[in-house]
């Protein structure tokens, strides 16, 4: 259990951290290169301020049609992102991590607010699930590996929510937390979960070619 | 009264005793840290049983914890064990526990993971 535990809270947390900035730098790069070799003309059309523009109404809830059509998704979708990215930086056990090896730390939520954002988050996922499962137009557009993708993202909030309670088996839970952890930020360059990378080019190219070029909103 | 009956009542009487002496001490060797300085706790205490782990341990040197430092270095034949850690590793701004946190952590779990034994999960030591 010890060389476990040391392996995957040591030289594994490297791994994943080098993964993930080094995929995300290998994706931009590539595709900067790729978009230089086959399309020119999309340099030409990048606009900063109709980029920015359409960005701007994607990340504000509600600020776009779609996101007014589906009210439910929407509130989802948002509370879902900004509690999945807030609590892993913010969650004083992840902290006082940072702490012990680097001497480095921040400000931190209660673990009583971790512990409800971190329901929230599973109850999302739960959302996600069952929309691609129940709405007949979602469900023909979702493959295999949507649901392998959502389960990656659900697994480090279940994982940890069992260690903290201290439920059966807390000991090997831990354990696969802190490596679905790692899977999940591994994953995030390669798979779907890219989009987290690409969201600001696709929208900003969107934005740039409907203002710009359509004289049009994107949103 | 018979031989065997006055037998019987002492060994009762003994059984009783020994076992009110040996849940007496368990009692009162189990016990916690309870740093001062931890105004409101986030976690529940940690489990300490200071001699007993100690001897299991095999740590001889009081200073391997209780230590003291005389110009950056640590002296070697002297222990601070009437001090409390929080006494000369105070919380940062008199409030933020992340310090004083880190030094028992270190303290604790770095020797476990180097002696593969011993707790190292948030869990196995603040025990619920
Ligand atoms: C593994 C680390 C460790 C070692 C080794 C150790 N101690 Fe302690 N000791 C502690 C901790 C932790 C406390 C609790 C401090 C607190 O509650 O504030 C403590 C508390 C004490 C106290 C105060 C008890 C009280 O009620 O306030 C005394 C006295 C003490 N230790 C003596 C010793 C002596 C003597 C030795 C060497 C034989 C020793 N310790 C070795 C960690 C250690
Ligand atoms: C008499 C003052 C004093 C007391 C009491 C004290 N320390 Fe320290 N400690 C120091 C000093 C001085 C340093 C070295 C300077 C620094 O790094 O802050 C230090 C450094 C440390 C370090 C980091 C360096 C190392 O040795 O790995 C740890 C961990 C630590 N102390 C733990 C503890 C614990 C746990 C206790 C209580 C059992 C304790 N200290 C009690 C003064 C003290
Ligand atoms: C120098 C090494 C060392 C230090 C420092 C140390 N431990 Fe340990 N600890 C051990 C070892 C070795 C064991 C396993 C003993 C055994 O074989 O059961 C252990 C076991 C334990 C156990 C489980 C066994 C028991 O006694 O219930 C607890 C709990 C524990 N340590 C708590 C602590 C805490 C809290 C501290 C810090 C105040 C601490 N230890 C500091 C070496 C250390
Ligand atoms: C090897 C044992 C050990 C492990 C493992 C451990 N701790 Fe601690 N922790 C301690 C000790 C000892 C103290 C000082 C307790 C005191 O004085 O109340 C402490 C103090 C704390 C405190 C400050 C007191 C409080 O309850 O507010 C927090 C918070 C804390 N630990 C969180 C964690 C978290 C989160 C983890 C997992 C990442 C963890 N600990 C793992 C031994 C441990
Ligand atoms: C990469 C390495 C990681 C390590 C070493 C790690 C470590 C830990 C530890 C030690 C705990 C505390 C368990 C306890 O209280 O007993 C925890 C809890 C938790 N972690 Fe992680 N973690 C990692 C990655 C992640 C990631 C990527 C996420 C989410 C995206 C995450 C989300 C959580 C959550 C939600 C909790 C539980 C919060 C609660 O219910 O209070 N962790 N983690
Ligand atoms: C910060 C940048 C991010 C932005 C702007 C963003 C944006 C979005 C948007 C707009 C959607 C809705 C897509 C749709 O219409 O179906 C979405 C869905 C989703 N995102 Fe993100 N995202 C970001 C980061 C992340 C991260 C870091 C993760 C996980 C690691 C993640 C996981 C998901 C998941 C699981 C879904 C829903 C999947 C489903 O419908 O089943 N996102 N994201």
């Amino acid at each position: 259990m010890h060389d476990i535990y040391n392996f995957v809270s040591g030289p594994l947390v490297w791994v994943s951290f080098i993964i993930f900035f080094g995929g995300i730098l290998y994706r931009l790069i590539s595709m900067a290169v790729l978009a230089k070799k086959k399309d020119v003309i999309v340099y030409e059309y990048m606009s900063l301020q109709y980029g920015l523009r359409s960005i701007l109404h994607w990340i504000i809830p509600f600020g776009t049609v779609k996101w007014q059509k589906n009210p439910i998704f929407t509130i989802v979708t948002f509370t879902f992102h900004i509690c999945l990215i807030f609590i892993p930086i913010f969650l004083f056990a992840h902290i006082i991590l940072w702490k012990e090896s680097w001497d480095i730390s921040w400000w931190y939520i209660s673990d009583i607010a971790a512990d409800v954002l971190t329901i929230v988050v599973i109850a999302s996922c739960i959302f996600f699930l069952v929309r691609r499962i129940v709405l007949p137009d979602v469900k023909y557009l979702t493959s295999i590996s949507d649901y392998v993708i959502l389960g990656i993202v659900a697994a480090p909030f279940i994982t940890g929510f069992w260690t903290y309670h201290q439920w059966p088996g807390f000991r090997i839970m831990g354990i696969i937390h802190i490596l679905s952890g790692e899977i999940m930020l591994a994953a995030i360059p390669f798979t779907r979960l890219s989009h987290m990378i690409f969201f600001p080019f696709t929208r900003g190219y969107m934005g740039s070619e409907f203002g710009a070029v359509r004289h049009a909103k994107d949103w | 009264m018979e031989k065997r009956t006055v037998m019987v009542y002492i060994v009762i009487t003994l059984l009783v005793f020994s076992f009110a002496v040996i849940s007496g001490f368990s009692q009162e060797d189990v016990s916690t840290i309870q740093d001062s300085a931890f105004k409101e706790k986030m976690r529940p205490p940690v489990r300490f049983l200071h001699d007993e782990h100690n001897e299991t341990a095999l740590i001889e040197e009081c200073n391997t914890c209780h230590h003291v430092y005389e110009e950056g270095e640590k002296a070697e034949d002297e222990s601070s064990e009437d001090m409390e850690c929080s006494e000369c590793h105070a919380l940062d701004d008199g409030k933020n526990p992340m310090s004083l946190v880190k030094i028992y952590h270190v303290r604790c779990k770095r020797c476990h993971q180097e002696k593969k034994a011993g707790p190292v999960m948030c869990g196995e030591c603040h025990v619920k």
